[in-house]
């Protein structure tokens, strides 16, 4: 009997009640509709309460901060069963808005080319490059950092076990110019102290979210100079 | 790159009065409890991290469904829901355009969902024209759900009108209702289904 449903669905969403569920059928769809369309006019219904508001970030947080998403699931919070069941739901749904056609093109999900450098971190080919010097390679020696600025690019090169790697001199948060701790061989972010490893790990920050690994560059060593493949200079 | 770190700086300045330690440690402190507008990034424009993305919408996806459920309970549910999905996935090198159409799509699927899961059918649903993208101010959003329960009201006779006015839209009891219609509660009860019927029976005419 879903008229009784009906009703009691109706009757719930009077109450400011979470309605109960019912198998539906086409006769009761419209008058459902009319009824939430009404209560939606109410005067005070547009604006999230602020405990719940408060505490939807707290959730959030939880699941989003790095200490968490180290865990291989986070841990479940004592409360109703329910929840626990919508985050399952949850997940396989951003999937399916994805299918849906949300804009999660590369712009959403990732970013930067398909070539991987060293751990994980995109390796930066300029459309238009050239090989260009950034130092004499007497000047980096077994465990040397050096800083370089090409004018349109800027990064650090470092010999580390006697292999080059060259990464870029800008933090991935908010593009700040890292400076070089040359005795930790470490790069800091002079905004908001996160630090990458000269290979372009990221060693600490203190984000809610983590940032991405440097980008690195392709380096070689030619004629005793050293080299990195990136765009021409600024004309 | 200068855009983002202007919205920082504009998130920063916003919090004062002994809640930024709270907000930096992910307190929950947030601009609610300021008064006055809040900060809004504008189209075009980057989010700096996720919580600005929340920040910035939570308002407006449970607007949007409550305007779809009718109740508290389920659009706070369902808002939860919608961002537990989307902000794991995101990254925030999405413009807020594309952030916003990302969580446009997540809440039409949650919303089709929540009414798969309760009554079998799709009571009501989010189309591509009402996204957060398009979303009105706050005060606009409020006289939009108005004008859209004065049009259901006003197909329908004087008494239906009354009735529906004041259990739904005003909050009154049956009691209440039934005193300033002069009519007994039972009576009450019966105008309130049959305006109801009537209303969803316009709805198919139309």
């Amino acid at each position: 009997m879903s008229a009784r449903g009906a009703r009691r669905f109706v009757a719930d969403l009077l109450r400011g009640r979470r309605p109960r569920s019912f198998r539906a059928d086409d006769a009761d769809v419209g008058q459902l509709r009319a009824a939430i369309t009404l209560r939606a006019a109410e005067p005070d219904s547009g604006t999230p309460s602020e405990e719940f508001v408060t505490d939807l970030h707290r959730r959030l947080a939880a699941q989003l901060s790095p200490e968490q998403t180290e865990e291989p699931l986070p841990a479940p919070r004592p409360v109703v069963d329910s929840t626990r069941r919508r985050l399952v739901a949850a997940s396989s749904i951003a999937v399916a808005a994805a299918a849906a056609g949300a804009v999660v093109d590369h712009t959403v999900i990732s970013r930067g080319p398909a070539q991987s450098g060293a751990g994980g971190a995109p390796t930066l080919i300029p459309s238009t490059g050239q090989w260009r010097t950034v130092s004499a390679s007497a000047d980096l020696a077994e465990g040397g950092v050096q800083g370089f600025d090409l004018g349109t690019v800027v990064g650090f090169v470092a010999r580390t076990g006697g292999v080059l790697r060259a990464v870029s001199g800008v933090c991935t948060h908010l593009g700040c110019r890292l400076a070089l701790d040359a005795a930790a061989r470490r790069l800091d972010c002079p905004c908001h102290r996160t630090s990458f490893a000269v290979s372009g790990e990221l060693l600490r920050y203190q984000l809610p979210v983590p940032p991405a690994a440097l980008p690195q560059f392709e380096v070689r060593e030619m004629h005793g100079e050293v080299q990195v493949y990136a765009p021409p200079g600024p004309v | 790159m200068a855009l983002a770190a202007e919205v920082v700086a504009g998130v920063i300045g916003r919090i004062g009065c002994g809640q930024a330690a709270a907000a930096r440690m992910g307190g929950g402190a947030d601009e609610r409890g300021v008064d006055g507008p809040q900060l809004r990034v504008v189209d075009g424009e980057f989010y700096p991290d996720w919580e600005a993305v929340y920040r910035d919408n939570v308002d407006r996806v449970y607007r949007l469904m409550f305007a779809k459920v009718g109740n508290r309970p389920d659009a706070e549910d369902l808002t939860a829901e919608v961002f537990l999905a989307a902000l794991r996935p995101l990254r925030v090198s999405a413009s807020v355009g594309e952030v916003r159409a990302y969580l446009s799509a997540t809440a039409r699927t949650v919303l089709a969902g929540h009414w798969r899961r309760t009554l079998g059918r799709e009571i009501t649903v989010l189309t591509d024209d009402e996204g957060l993208e398009s979303m009105p101010s706050e005060t606009a959003a409020a006289s939009d759900a108005t004008a859209r329960a004065a049009l259901i009201l006003a197909g329908l006779p004087e008494n239906y009108q009354r009735i529906l006015q004041l259990r739904f839209v005003e909050s009154c009891s049956v009691r209440e209702a039934a005193a300033a219609l002069g009519i007994s509660v039972a009576y009450a009860k019966v105008l309130q289904h049959r305006a109801l019927r009537r209303a969803a029976q316009l709805e198919v005419d139309r």
